[in-house]
């Protein structure tokens, strides 16, 4: 018996040569189906669950079969089920943004972010009118609602993290119970107290609406960007003979920079688009408007709401278009909070798995 | 020396404590604990307000309020009861919990244990940009993108489930627009993220020497995940899943463009044009309320509050409670 060289084994390679084809043809053969079938003139949504979810199923399970025996069928069927379903919400959230970009494109140009929707009737080409006097009530709006609701979630923060309080708990569990207030329902208790008072509705009392929900997801995200600053710095300060506020201003906030930055950023995207609350407490007006504290103003939501349920082509596009702007809005503020909580080194790798316990 | 120490007394233990030792610290305490204490201040005056302009409809309606199922602005006396769409809301989000769960435990699943960091990574600020979107743009897609898709879906679901009593329908000429079902898909696309965002970090922070272990003793995928990972993860799941219902309960606008509001109690066929939600109900009536429907519609707003309110406490003492290590 000669004595051979074994070959080289790698027990950590999961996938050999023929066993990636073998992949590569299992996940081909349940589309190549489904396509011939749906080319065919089946039913698109019967073909994709009742035809190609099954045979993906089955193919996957016989190479997970010939690869690990038994155990290899079921989890071949969980990654396909997972694969499935996870993908399907990526499917709906491009739908969502494609259609925004492909609708909404129609109607963006220059003059329609700038212009007010005076003189502006349902068949007026999309050459005239926008939305300049909804991104300008927008603005101030959401900008006063931040100016109040900042220095109060932040607040929060601090006292969330630094103070020794014994129902700490139970403020923190209240504050996340109200993030999850019903937007109507913000806009009802600002339009009840509008009643209670005799006052006018106005801009402010949008502010105020956007008030609570706003408060919730500073307060927190604040929190934990707080909670992230180690607390060996805090104690060095107060050491060193600083009192508490001082060591918060000039320890604590400056490391917290970025997360807090991100906290605002998060709580203004979370109201910016919010209509409920507006609609029941800010009067529409089709001009342009610089005084929130009294008269009418408009916001973006507001715009998207009037013109959404309109029959007329022109009409929709605008709404599409307004919808656009307010997307974009979002997504300059999401990217930003994005680029700010990026981890500062990228060479030490952020492992998924952190220390438990 | 015995009997000296018998007289004395022996001291009385000094307790120990640390208050703020500046003028400006005592401020500065003072000011977060009034910013913290704010939050319930916020509950009171959302339940009183809310509460002194709901008053005389509730007074006038009495318990049919909420159980009966008729609301006429011209009767003499007016009568508004919200008993179909208090059933409207629960079966929307009923719906929208039962898509959106799956979907969202195969995402997190998926992010923490399946991709690679860059892509898991990527994945997360997806899912984190679909929960940005504002709901006039879920509501504006909604009606003119996802409805007929999904009313698709629903014939489909009723032409070879249809003897199943939750796909039945009364006639297939109606269509299957403006169904539970949708709106219940809507809802379940905005309470994704909030249950993925929970259960992916639960599974995350789970002790990897347990998943370990399990695969050490020849534990497949599969099994790890139904006796390891899920059933230690279930609280935060659960929690998760009581704050995505909260919120769909409370959804508003998105709502509001895909479902026909019946004031007809809708018991469980989801495919039928014919459905409720409190808070759709309460933007649909708000444009031309009268004096004493908006008191009506105060009331309806306080109920729901009291619902979203409860179910949201419970839901975060539970995931506070699963997560200790967001405990300092």
């Amino acid at each position: 018996m000669s004595f051979e060289p074994r070959p080289t084994v790698q027990p950590w390679a999961r996938v050999n040569k023929s066993r990636r084809a073998e992949i590569i043809f299992a996940a081909l053969v349940p589309l190549a189906i489904a396509i011939a079938l749906i080319a065919f003139g089946f039913d698109r949504n019967l073909t994709l669950v009742g035809v190609f979810l099954p045979i993906q199923v089955v193919s996957a399970s016989v190479v997970g079969y010939r690869a690990f025996g038994r155990r290899g069928v079921g989890d071949a069927a969980l990654i396909v089920f997972v694969f499935f379903l996870a993908s399907f919400v990526l499917v709906l959230l491009a739908s969502v943004v494609t259609s925004l970009v492909t609708q909404g494109s129609k109607a963006l140009s220059w003059s329609f972010v700038t212009q007010n929707n005076i003189y502006v009737s349902n068949t007026t080409s999309l050459d005239y009118g926008g939305v300049g006097h909804a991104i300008v009530g927008t603005l101030m709006i959401v900008g006063l609602t931040t100016l109040v609701t900042v220095p109060l979630g932040i607040a929060m923060a601090i006292y969330l993290t630094q103070s020794q309080s014994k129902i700490k708990n139970l403020v923190r569990t209240l504050t996340q119970a109200i993030s999850g207030l019903p937007s109507v329902v913000a806009g009802l208790f600002v339009f009840s107290m509008v009643l209670t008072f005799s006052w006018e509705k106005s801009g402010i009392m949008g502010s105020m609406a956007l008030l609570p929900l706003m408060l919730p997801t500073v307060a927190r995200v604040a929190e934990e960007a707080l909670r992230l600053v180690p607390v060996d710095l805090r104690y060095a300060a107060l050491a060193l003979g600083a009192p508490n506020y001082r060591a918060f201003f000039q320890v604590i906030l400056p490391a917290a920079k970025s997360g807090i930055i991100t906290a605002i950023l998060l709580g203004v995207a979370r109201i910016i688009g919010e209509t409920a609350p507006l609609l029941l407490t800010v009067p529409i007006n089709n001009g342009t408007s610089w005084n929130i504290f009294s008269g009418s103003i408009m916001t973006l939501p507001a715009y998207i709401y009037g013109y959404l349920s309109s029959l007329f082509s022109t009409s929709q596009n605008r709404a599409w278009g307004g919808a656009l702007v307010l997307m974009i809005i979002v997504a300059v503020l999401f990217t930003t909070t994005r680029i700010l909580s990026r981890p500062k080194s990228m060479k030490s790798k952020p492992t998924k798995q952190k220390a438990s316990k | 020396m015995s009997e000296s120490s018998v007289t004395k007394p022996a001291p009385v233990r000094r307790k120990l404590s640390a208050g703020p030792l500046s003028r400006g610290d005592k401020w500065f305490f003072r000011t977060t604990s009034i910013a913290a204490n704010f939050a319930f201040v916020l509950v009171a005056f959302i339940l009183i307000f809310l509460f002194l302009q709901a008053a005389p409809a509730l007074s006038s309606q009495g318990l049919p309020f909420i159980t009966g199922s008729i609301w006429d602005s011209s009767a003499d006396p007016i009568i508004m009861q919200i008993g179909p769409m208090i059933w409207g809301s629960v079966l929307i989000g009923a719906v929208g919990v039962v898509i959106a769960t799956p979907l969202s435990i195969s995402l997190a699943y998926l992010i923490v244990y399946m991709l690679p960091n860059r892509l898991a990574s990527l994945a997360t600020n997806l899912v984190d940009l679909l929960a940005a979107l504002p709901s006039v743009i879920i509501g504006l897609w909604g009606l003119f993108v996802f409805s007929p898709v999904a009313a698709e879906w629903g014939a489909t679901l009723n032409t070879y489930l249809g003897w199943f009593p939750l796909f039945n329908v009364s006639s297939a000429d109606n269509g299957f627009g403006g169904s539970p079902f949708i709106a219940g898909w809507i809802v379940a696309i905005m309470i994704v993220p909030i249950i993925t965002s929970i259960t992916r970090e639960v599974f995350s922070q789970l002790d990897r020497d347990l998943i370990n272990g399990a695969l050490a003793l020849g534990g497949s995928r599969l099994s790890t995940l139904r006796r390891v990972i899920l059933p230690t993860s279930s609280g935060a799941i659960v929690g998760g899943i009581l704050l995505g219902l909260g919120r769909a309960l409370g959804e508003t606008v998105a709502i509001f463009y895909v479902l026909q509001l019946t004031f007809e109690i809708n018991w469980g066929q989801i495919l039928e044009p014919k459905g409720g939600a409190v808070a759709s109900m309460i933007l649909a009536k708000f444009g031309e309320a009268t004096a004493a429907e908006v008191s009506g519609l105060m009331a309806s707003g306080l109920v729901l509050f009291v619902i979203t309110l409860i179910i949201n406490f419970v839901a975060s003492v539970i995931v506070n409670r699963a997560q200790p290590w967001r405990k300092n």
